[in-house]
């Protein structure tokens, strides 16, 4: 690595939805990254405080003309890889527009990727995706079917769109295609349904159960998807914290209390709720605070060569701090 | 002494004329006030009384009077003496004197000239006003002759009922004289009180007097003595109670409790025959000393572990002899004393060990149910969901069942090997405790071994609050996955290949071995190389026999077993015997597929089981007691 000569490297990374919170994790790691030469943003905004490397290229993936913009965007210089990034983790009042921009922006982004013949693409996923079932083993492996979540429009979109890189890279086997499955990355400076939950004073749980969660920290979720721009792998990646937690002590360490509701109670009022429109908390939260949904990060220390730094209960506790 | 400053007073003087002129209205009107200036300093000695004595007689105007006392009084003095001698010893043993002399104690400290004048009037008045000394008086006064036995025992009656009714007399006109001006509604009880104590103990100074000498005394003196006695030391209690009842009046019911022993002081001089009053004077020199009257009330004094003695004095005659009121605040004392003591006891229970091994398992067992519950927390999992923090915290409430509630014995142990090996056993009762005690054992009779898990089925598994706390203590789901992941561990595996079903079999069918599922311990076996171990268990059947089924599809359940005692089990002594590996090292990997050696290996594992069972059983003697 040639730390003397500061951008000076030879390495050009495209990203897509710079502007999210996995953008934006990852730019600051690719602005100090030395090898990195420029950065390519494909975004429907110029990412806020971006340095001189980032070159900002708008695309609206969710537009009918997106993948020829894609197409020549990508193949106006060669790109060495292309993080996939533009999901949505906010509060999805748009259940089509986000649909739009998971499933269809990503298959336009999979075949101006195909087109331009990248080296490297990089999609994050969720461990929410292997669905928390009763029949989950104690630790999930990447090999382990996605039953997704059938209540949650979030979760079947990942799993969805799972799919459709998975087929890509059966049908590109010369491409280095990673799939990041983050456990909840916790953080002060992020924002997805985990972290809502997890900041509310007061956190319902189902009573008489309390399952198993993992947690990334956002420190070592960005350094993930920094380590996939080398790793010299391809396939799925479970990427999680260290160590387990039970719900109710993930609760405590974020300084909230878990308020634990009898089940049957808890589901009927949570789907009246949802019938209504008073989307207080998903309906999909009933699955994961019922059964664990552990996934094993072993593959992550082999194959991307990650080691989770902090423990699921500093992640948790950040949270609190932030 | 305050004998001899009472005896000074002309107070006591003007007091003592008065009565002797009631008392012997002859005469000895001189002789009388200075009798009390110098007995009360030689007390009841034989010398002190003789001067007196002398005195009197030598002062007598009436020659007969003057005769007769003389000749009673050397007579008398050593009946006196060795009475006076004998109570001063006894004190503590004779309750009845004690009592009769509790309330003559004098006090030490000078009284003062007011509470003096306070005093005087209220003694004055029903000495003057008794209607049974004056009834007494025209009595056969001057009859000195000789009596017979008969005669003696009637007039030694008479007095005796003179004395009780002058006594109840004279405490009724001096407690309501005490009390009198009082409104308060409590005012009646106290009155009553202290009446009855003033009575009984005017009776009882007068019955003591009158047995003392009751041969020595002409009738007519004695009736007189016993009324005057009587009146005096009813008149006087019945004050001093009357004080004891106001705790609020503290300085004056001090200042006349004090008078009125001077009083005492004096009437007894009066009396022509001085010495068996003096003595009852006496008595109270005797008990002061223990018992000053004006602090006996504060416990504080007394260290908490005498406690007991303090209140064997409490039942001690002369706190019996004070007034009930009164004694009202040595009993909030005494609680205060008990708290305190209550409170050391609880502190040194609390440090005893046992003390403390039973809290820090109330302290596991809250912290269980809150796992149960679902907000435990936790921070410290292990990745299978078992929290060691937890199962520390249980320890004491896991020892207790293991060692003393279960007795659990183990056999053939050695037979389990180091590194991964499957602990196939029968699985039984309503509640699986099986799993749990099968870790226990192992953990505690092979500590060389890596920590043992066991598997439960997704029934037990995923019940609310029981499969969160199974999962907490090292209880995992049943399934392949898992069950490789902790053989690759090298761990010892438990597995009940019975499953479910077993759980559910009535409890005429226990120790009837199931259909081993579907053999899938044995694939596991034979991927893996581990060996596996048969293992029986007698006793968890009879812990929590099924008696019937709840159904409970709302909670997510098959059904809620129905058991004696709830989620508690019977205290069934555990047995657990291990058999002999067998062994599938000779099998390739492959064999997992080959149906027919799987299901071979299979009910080989079963019939061990099966037959340490029935040898279990026919060794086993007493369900509870082995």
């Amino acid at each position: 690595m040639d730390v003397s000569r500061p951008g000076k490297g030879r390495l050009r990374v495209a990203v897509t939805g710079a502007s999210g919170d996995y953008g934006r994790l990852l730019l600051s790691r690719l602005e100090q990254d030395p090898e990195v030469e420029s950065i390519l943003v494909l975004d429907v905004a110029r990412p806020q405080g971006a340095s001189a490397k980032v070159e900002f290229h708008r695309v609206d993936l969710t537009r009918y003309d997106a993948e020829s913009e894609l197409t020549d965007a990508l193949t106006e210089r060669p790109v060495h890889a292309l993080y996939h990034l533009a999901f949505l983790f906010g509060p999805i009042r748009n259940g089509s527009l986000a649909h739009e921009l998971e499933v269809i922006g990503t298959m336009n982004v999979l075949t101006a990727a195909g087109r331009s013949r990248l080296p490297r693409l990089v999609v994050p996923s969720l461990t929410a995706v292997y669905g928390a079932r009763g029949n989950n083993p104690a630790m999930l492996r990447e090999d382990s079917p996605l039953q997704g979540c059938p209540h949650s429009r979030f979760v079947t979109d990942k799993v969805e769109v799972e799919g459709q890189v998975r087929a890509f890279r059966e049908r590109h086997p010369d491409m280095r295609v990673l799939v990041l499955r983050f456990a909840p990355v916790l953080g002060p400076s992020v924002d997805n349904p985990a972290t809502r939950l997890l900041r509310n004073p007061v956190v319902p749980t189902l009573m008489g159960y309390d399952p198993l969660w993992q947690g990334l920290h956002e420190d070592d979720a960005a350094r993930a998807l920094h380590l996939a721009l080398r790793a010299e792998t391809s396939g799925e990646i479970n990427v999680v914290g260290r160590g387990v937690m039970p719900l109710s002590g993930l609760i405590h360490q974020a300084g909230a209390r878990p308020l634990p509701l009898p089940g049957p109670l808890f589901r009927a009022a949570l789907h009246t709720l949802d019938a209504v429109g008073a989307g207080t908390l998903p309906v999909a939260l009933l699955d994961y605070i019922h059964y664990s949904w552990v996934a094993d990060g072993e593959r992550a220390e082999s194959a991307l060569g990650f080691i989770p730094l902090h423990h699921v209960r500093d992640a948790a506790a950040a949270l609190k701090r932030s | 002494m305050a004998k001899g400053v009472l005896g000074n007073d002309p107070f006591q003087r003007g007091a003592a004329s008065r009565h002797a002129e009631s008392a012997t209205p002859d005469g000895e009107a001189k002789a009388a006030p200075e009798a009390p200036a110098k007995k009360p300093v030689k007390g009841p000695s034989g010398n002190g009384a003789k001067s007196a004595a002398h005195k009197a007689t030598a002062s007598a105007k009436s020659a007969g009077k003057a005769a007769s006392a003389k000749s009673r009084k050397p007579e008398k003095k050593p009946a006196a003496k060795a009475r006076g001698g004998k109570a001063a010893a006894t004190s503590g043993k004779h309750g009845a004197a004690a009592q009769a002399a509790a309330p003559l104690r004098p006090q030490t400290r000078g009284p003062a000239s007011h509470g003096l004048e306070d005093a005087v009037l209220p003694l004055r008045e029903p000495a003057a006003s008794e209607p049974s000394l004056a009834d007494a008086e025209p009595g056969p006064v001057n009859d000195a002759g000789p009596l017979t036995g008969a005669q003696r025992d009637v007039d030694h009656a008479l007095a005796e009922a003179l004395a009780s009714e002058a006594a109840e007399a004279s405490a009724t006109a001096a407690v309501d004289q005490t009390l009198g001006t009082r409104g308060d509604a409590d005012a009646e009880l106290e009155r009553l009180m202290a009446m009855e104590v003033a009575t009984e103990q005017a009776e009882q100074a007068v019955a003591e007097l009158l047995e003392q000498d009751p041969e020595a005394m002409s009738p007519e003196l004695e009736r007189e003595l016993a009324a005057s006695v009587a009146a005096k030391v009813a008149d006087r209690s019945a004050r001093a109670a009357a004080d004891e009842a106001r705790p609020h009046d503290g300085a004056a019911g001090e200042a006349r409790w004090s008078e009125e022993t001077s009083v005492t002081v004096r009437v007894t001089e009066d009396e022509a025959d001085t010495t068996a009053v003096e003595a009852e004077v006496e008595l109270p020199d005797a008990t002061r000393d223990e018992f000053p009257p004006g602090r006996r009330g504060p416990l504080s004094l007394v260290p908490p572990p005498s406690y007991a003695e303090d209140g064997a004095r409490d039942a001690f005659p002369p706190d019996a002899g004070r007034s009930g009121p009164e004694s009202v605040r040595p009993f909030a004392e005494r609680a205060v004393a008990a708290l305190s003591l209550a409170k050391d006891i609880a502190g040194q229970a609390l440090a005893s060990e046992s003390m403390a091994r039973a809290l820090l398992a109330v302290g596991g067992l809250k912290d269980m149910l809150r796992a149960g519950l679902g907000t435990g927390g936790g921070a410290n999992l292990d990745e299978y969901g078992k929290d060691p923090a937890l199962v520390e915290r249980l320890e004491p409430v896991l020892e207790f069942l293991y060692s003393q509630y279960w007795r659990v014995s183990v056999q053939g142990v050695v037979h389990v090997p180091p590194g991964a090996a499957i602990l196939v056993a029968n699985h039984s009762g309503a509640l699986p405790y099986d799993g749990l005690v099968m870790s226990m054992a192992l953990t505690r009779e092979r500590p060389d071994l890596r920590e043992p898990r066991w598997l439960v089925e997704d029934q037990v598994f995923h019940a609310p609050m029981v499969g969160t706390l199974f999962n907490r203590m090292g209880a995992v789901r049943a399934c392949p996955e898992n069950a490789l992941r902790l053989l690759d561990e090298h761990r010892p595996l438990v597995v009940f290949p019975e499953g479910y079903q077993a759980l559910s079999k009535p409890f005429g069918e226990r120790y009837r071995l199931k259909r081993f599922g579907r053999g899938g311990f044995v694939k596991l076996a034979l991927r893996t190389g581990a060996p596996i171990v048969p293992v029986a268990i007698v006793g968890a059947e009879e812990t929590s026999p099924l008696l019937g089924r709840i159904p409970a599809s709302f909670l997510g359940l098959p059904y809620v077993p129905l058991t004696p005692l709830g989620p508690l089990p019977l205290p069934a002594k555990w047995s657990i015997r291990f058999g002999e590996p067998i062994g599938v090292e000779d099998l390739p990997p492959e064999a997992a597929d080959d149906l027919g050696e799987v299901q071979r290996l299979t009910e080989r594992t079963r019939e061990s089981i099966q037959s340490m069972l029935q040898s279990l059983l026919r060794e086993r003697r007493s369900v509870f007691a082995g």
